[in-house]
């Protein structure tokens, strides 16, 4: 599970490096944003903005919205890491990110060992980083990387990762309204599309749940 | 004013990771509150890759010339059937570089 996650992070990592530098990052910039931000998505969608000229207020909004699942995720773990050590719950808390929280919520163990976690949070950092390093390389003599279609590594992932999650009708309609609003988003031109698509697909799934009294 | 963007989110990121692991946090949050955040995965994920699958240079694409929409198709099914990351984002990105 850690390997095959570090490996589809890294067409997205090269993508992330070249894609900054092509929005007018310095090379420096472009690595600093992977090494400090860590955030695939949201790294690219601010990535995005910045080459569109869009300010740092909105900037920060569409990251806190994009951000937001990792409060989610923090509360999924609060569990077993609130109680470790500082050192371990800055460690793991820098680390989180979708693949890891995947890879640790993989199984029933109800123990998360803070090494393994370790093991593939950082994993995925450093193929994130030198992913980064090589878009940022192959984007100075690529120009057209883009057309590559590398971005197809981030919908591999999320797919892998929303499929098998879809357990309740629910779950499953609150993928198809965020599915289909996100792509009228788009398509209407509308800012924030992916913050009202998110929202009305969680609405959407509570809303049904509730009316339909599924078992949570 | 790049350096102000990446450092402003490099905080919130980190902040939205760490806020609810410290312990100290007095954390209540209502039922429907924890429930409405529960579909906040799958919906925030699918909001991120769908325009990426179903958009093509701004038109919604749904013909087979489409890779992306074809190669996410394979995925989902993979994902469906074997609940194999490893082996659905290995096969779909294979066949992906291989059919764009």
């Amino acid at each position: 599970m850690i390997l095959p996650l570090t490996i589809a992070v890294i067409p997205w990592g090269i993508l992330a490096g070249s894609f900054a530098l092509d929005a007018g990052l310095s090379p420096l910039e472009s690595q600093a944003m992977s090494a400090i931000v860590f955030a695939g998505a949201a790294q690219l969608v601010a990535v995005g903005m910045i080459k569109s000229g869009i300010g740092l207020t909105s900037i920060l909004i569409t990251t806190l919205l994009i951000t937001s699942r990792h409060f989610l995720y923090g509360m999924a773990m609060r569990e077993q890491i609130s109680p470790m050590p500082l050192k371990w719950r800055l460690t793991l808390g820098f680390l989180l990110t979708d693949e890891l929280f995947a890879i640790a919520n993989q199984g029933k163990q109800h123990k998360l060992d803070p090494w393994f976690a370790f093991g593939g949070g950082f994993s995925f950092y450093v193929g994130w980083n030198i992913a980064t390093a090589a878009g940022i390389i192959a984007g100075q003599s690529l120009p057209n990387l883009d057309s590559w279609g590398l971005d197809f590594a981030i919908a591999a992932t999320f797919i892998a990762i929303v499929i098998p999650s879809v357990k309740k009708p629910s779950i499953l309609l609150c993928v198809l309204v965020s599915l289909v609003s996100s792509l009228m988003c788009v398509l209407l031109d509308i800012q924030g599309g992916l913050l009202i698509a998110a929202l009305l697909g969680m609405a959407s799934g509570t809303l049904y749940a509730k009316l339909t009294g599924e078992k949570t | 004013m790049i350096w102000l963007t990446i450092i402003s989110m490099a905080a919130l990121v980190f902040a939205s990771r760490y806020l609810f692991l410290e312990p100290k946090l007095p954390v209540r949050l209502s039922k429907n509150t924890l429930t409405f955040l529960s579909y906040s995965a799958p919906a925030v994920l699918t909001a991120i890759f769908a325009p990426i699958v179903f958009i093509q240079e701004g038109k919604l694409d749904l013909s087979l010339d489409n890779s992306y929409l074809i190669c996410a198709i394979v995925a989902t099914i993979l994902a469906y059937t074997t609940r194999n990351v490893l082996l659905t984002t290995l096969v779909s990105m294979g066949l992906f570089f291989i059919i764009h």
